[in-house]
């Protein structure tokens, strides 16, 4: 499966309807081997591949998903952050920008491989290419987002606006329940 | 099930699904089954709950006897955010008797002793308890805070089984 990412000037050309996630597993920020499938179990989900600590960019991202998380905290939703980082970093990094979610290490990159998300202009640390995909629980993808350059990573509106969507989908009750 | 019944006795049960001593005296134990077993049972993530799981430390905060807290609390949200921040455990839960208070909460640890958040709410007790009881369990994926219904003891996280 190789999955791609919506350019900047195409972003509305989105795989949503057509493209399910892989359920790959990996370890976690713990060492806990993880299946996808498992963390979203019934929920929504952002899943966010990211180059590593070290990149302003993902600094400055993780700045403003950290900011969305007082929301998702009671808003029954999962995030997931990917990056080829061993766990022991990514744990550091996850305390470091207090995130209460998962993080998911891909050292050898078969995952990378896989999904096609190489970022190949850089030959130092063969990182994920950033991006963000929005899934129903079922992996299906609702929207992708291209993060190589900074502005083609969603806002929290956009993020917001596809958690509503995909929890208007999925449950039944979005209609409040009446006498 | 989502969740079992959870009690501390003085003696073993003779009905309980999975139970183990207390080194020092005393037994926790656990009951899969819809009624009440006994009266001072709590309900509790099942999946903390393992047969033939390896002895372990946990750490037992229960309300002192006549106190009742919320369970939307902000103490016990602020705890049960520090368990999503902090260094993961074997496995925790918190503990129930109705859909609307905080009762208590355990964890499960084995490679290392960490700090239980949930301790500064309510007193712990740091019990070494033998093999029988708890299992390991993933730590809940984050950052929901929130129960997956009235009835289910905190991490569960997915409302398809009750």
């Amino acid at each position: 499966m190789r999955l791609e990412i919506s350019e900047p000037a195409d972003r509305d050309r989105s795989y949503r309807d057509v493209n399910t996630f892989d359920n790959f597993a990996l370890a976690d920020h713990a060492g806990n081997e993880r299946r996808l499938s498992d963390l979203a179990a019934g929920d929504p989900v952002i899943l966010q591949f990211f180059r590593g600590w070290w990149c302003p960019k993902e600094q400055a991202f993780f700045r403003k998903l950290v900011a969305l998380q007082d929301e998702a905290e009671v808003a029954y939703c999962r995030i997931i952050s990917v990056s080829v980082d061993r766990p022991e970093v990514s744990a550091a990094f996850r305390a470091g920008v207090g995130a209460h979610w998962t993080f998911l290490s891909d050292p050898d990159r078969q995952v990378q491989e896989r999904l096609g998300l190489r970022e190949t202009t850089d030959t130092v640390n063969h990182p994920y290419v950033p991006a963000v995909f929005t899934l129903f629980p079922d992996l299906r993808v609702h929207r992708s987002y291209n993060g190589y350059w900074f502005w083609g990573r969603p806002t929290l509106d956009e993020l917001r606006q596809d958690m509503r969507h995909i929890t208007r989908e999925i449950r039944a009750d979005w209609e409040a329940p009446t006498p | 099930m989502s969740w079992c019944w959870f009690a501390l006795l003085d003696a073993p049960a003779e009905d309980a699904t999975a139970q183990a001593a207390i080194v020092g005296g005393g037994w926790l134990a656990a009951w899969q089954r819809r009624a009440k077993p006994v009266r001072n049972a709590r309900r509790i993530d099942a999946r903390i709950i393992d047969p033939v799981g390896e002895a372990a430390v946990v750490s037992l905060v229960l309300p002192p006897k006549g106190v009742r807290l919320p369970f939307d609390d902000l103490a016990v949200q602020q705890a049960r955010r520090a368990v999503l921040a902090g260094p993961p455990t074997d496995a925790v839960s918190t503990l129930l008797r109705d859909a609307s208070h905080f009762e208590g909460a355990i964890t499960v640890m084995r490679d290392r002793i960490v700090d239980d958040p949930f301790a500064r709410i309510f007193p712990a007790r740091l019990l070494r308890v033998e093999a029988g009881l708890f299992g390991r369990m993933p730590p809940p994926c984050g950052p929901t805070i929130e129960r997956y219904g009235s009835a289910q003891p905190w991490p569960w996280d997915r409302y398809e089984l009750s």
